[in-house]
């Protein structure tokens, strides 16, 4: 029983994208550069032909893990519901597209696979056959805002936080208990213990606004107001201030979705969970001692130890995204960055 | 996401048929993390010095086959953009875009979601028009290029 260091591919989209580091170059910095052996990946980033890979790059794919002696964790699967143009992708054909993804993360010998937190409850339920027969888990995600435990949270009706069903964990928790299956479960993203906006996310929607004044206001201002109201307050102090919502429900955020201690009655249910952050940076007084200022790690992890977790945190780098509009010289280093955060998952681990 | 590298900068170039220059072309990538099926490419809201260029005027290459359109494109529900790859818009102007350096802003729109959301319906019926501030996926803004035209490379 231990908790294990591993490393979301998607820490380096960014390098990728550049033609820096391809899947093979990530995996030998996860084995080389952090010395550990947890992959998680992103399907439709590293799957060349998804979802259609050649026999060829399957093979290649075990067999490069295996000579860096790896293991293949979760892989990341998506729900795209306008796929066919046509209509909207129904629930049995949601269904099927997630059973497809599990036969193929099956043949990349992952254990896992992580679903997006806006798959439905049914739409679960009926691959859990197909989960079991190809022995791989299906762990839901919770991400920010979503809370563990929905207590009187108020259900958003704009932006990406109107489709939240804030009784996720329930469901999944239910369904596990009635079906008795232990091939269903969750992916907490450490997102959810993040208490405050990232300075790179402030400074990317001040670059963007165009009243930064606005962002300055949000800031100060968000811990008086609801989600929808807070909103309509923007618009009114600020007209045309040029901040899309997601950024105004970004620079809101003021305290954690989940408290840390949430965590302790899922810990049964977690399959592997997203070591999410967007900025390490040293601890002053600690040379070498790396933080992520806006996001607590040192409870959540306490906790987890404590209460016996037993699987991966997988880092997951987001920071690079609002770095990217300052030309090639003020991107970030996706390798560094997660070097920073092995560091203080090391230190954290114990 | 990757807004500024959305278009390669050295890759806009006039297109040639039959002897005669058609209009133009350039290279790009997708603005996001992952790939996407190419039914859920919507097109781009593209201006070329302050000229709009609708959807209607724009056609898609991709994985080796001849351009399409997007009414083309939204039929190929099997077929992946991969993330790693890049691909061409053409765009219809006849006689192409003159010498040196254009204006453009581009807006890439992908329908690509984490699931279920309140408009899916609504999206079927009336996809969402590039530039309209729906279905830009990770491409928040109109983004803004001077891009040199590159000559003599034409076929």
């Amino acid at each position: 029983m231990a908790i294990k260091r591993g490393v979301s591919l998607y820490s380096y989209q960014q390098s990728q994208f550049f033609k820096k580091l391809d899947w093979k170059a990530q995996i030998r910095e996860v084995r080389e550069g952090l010395g550990t052996d947890g992959i998680e990946i992103i399907n439709e980033q590293l799957i060349r032909h998804y979802p259609f890979p050649t026999e060829e790059f399957l093979y290649d794919w075990r067999s490069y893990m295996a000579r860096y002696n790896m293991q293949a964790v979760t892989m990341d699967v998506y729900l795209d519901v306008h796929q066919f143009r046509d209509h909207v992708m129904t629930h049995r054909e949601a269904a099927e597209h997630l059973k497809n993804d599990i036969r193929l993360a099956a043949k990349m010998g992952f254990q896992n696979i992580r679903t997006l937190v806006l798959v439905p409850i049914d739409v679960i339920e009926a691959v859990l056959p197909t989960a079991e027969k190809y022995n791989v888990k299906i762990g839901k995600e919770i991400h920010a805002p979503w809370p563990i435990k929905p207590g009187n949270f108020v259900q958003p009706k704009k932006g990406m936080a109107a489709g939240i069903n804030f009784r996720a964990v329930d469901e999944i928790v239910e369904l596990r208990e009635r079906t008795g299956s232990r091939y269903v479960g969750l992916v907490p993203d450490f997102g959810i213990f993040q208490h405050s906006p990232s300075d790179v996310a402030i400074a990317y929607v001040k670059r963007h606004a165009k009243k930064p004044e606005a962002v300055d206001w949000i800031l100060e201002n968000a811990p008086a107001y609801g989600h929808d109201e807070l909103i309509d307050a923007v618009d009114e102090k600020f007209p045309d201030h040029g901040i899309p919502i997601n950024n105004i429900d970004r620079m809101a955020l003021h305290k954690p979705c989940c408290a840390p201690e949430d965590l302790i009655d899922i810990i049964p249910y977690i399959v592997s969970i997203h070591g999410k952050f967007y900025n390490m940076t040293e601890i002053p007084g600690k040379p070498g001692c790396y933080e992520d200022k806006c996001i607590d790690y040192e409870t959540p992890v306490r906790y987890l130890r404590q209460h016996g977790f037993d699987g991966y945190i997988n880092s997951e780098f987001e920071g690079q995204r609002d770095q990217q509009d300052m030309g090639e010289e003020g991107l970030v280093d996706e390798v560094e960055q997660v070097r920073r955060h092995h560091e203080m998952l090391k230190r954290l681990l114990g | 996401m990757f807004d500024q590298f959305l278009i390669r900068k050295d890759s806009l170039e006039n297109v040639t048929e039959n002897g005669r220059v058609t209009g133009f072309k350039f290279a790009v990538r997708i603005a996001d993390y992952r790939g996407c099926f190419l039914s859920l490419h919507n097109g781009y809201y593209l201006t070329v010095d302050g000229v709009e260029y609708p959807n209607e005027l724009q056609k898609f290459q991709i994985n080796g086959k001849e351009p399409r359109t997007y009414e083309e494109l939204k039929t190929c529900c099997w077929e992946h953009w991969d993330y790693d790859d890049e691909g061409f818009v053409y765009v219809q102007k006849e006689g192409g875009l003159e010498s040196g350096v254009h204006h453009i802003g581009i807006q890439q729109s992908i329908l690509a979601q984490y699931g279920y959301m309140p408009w899916d319906e609504e999206w079927v019926l009336h996809p969402p028009v590039p530039g309209s501030g729906q279905g830009a996926g990770k491409t928040e803004t109109v983004s803004f290029f001077d891009i040199a035209l590159s000559e003599g490379g034409n076929e």
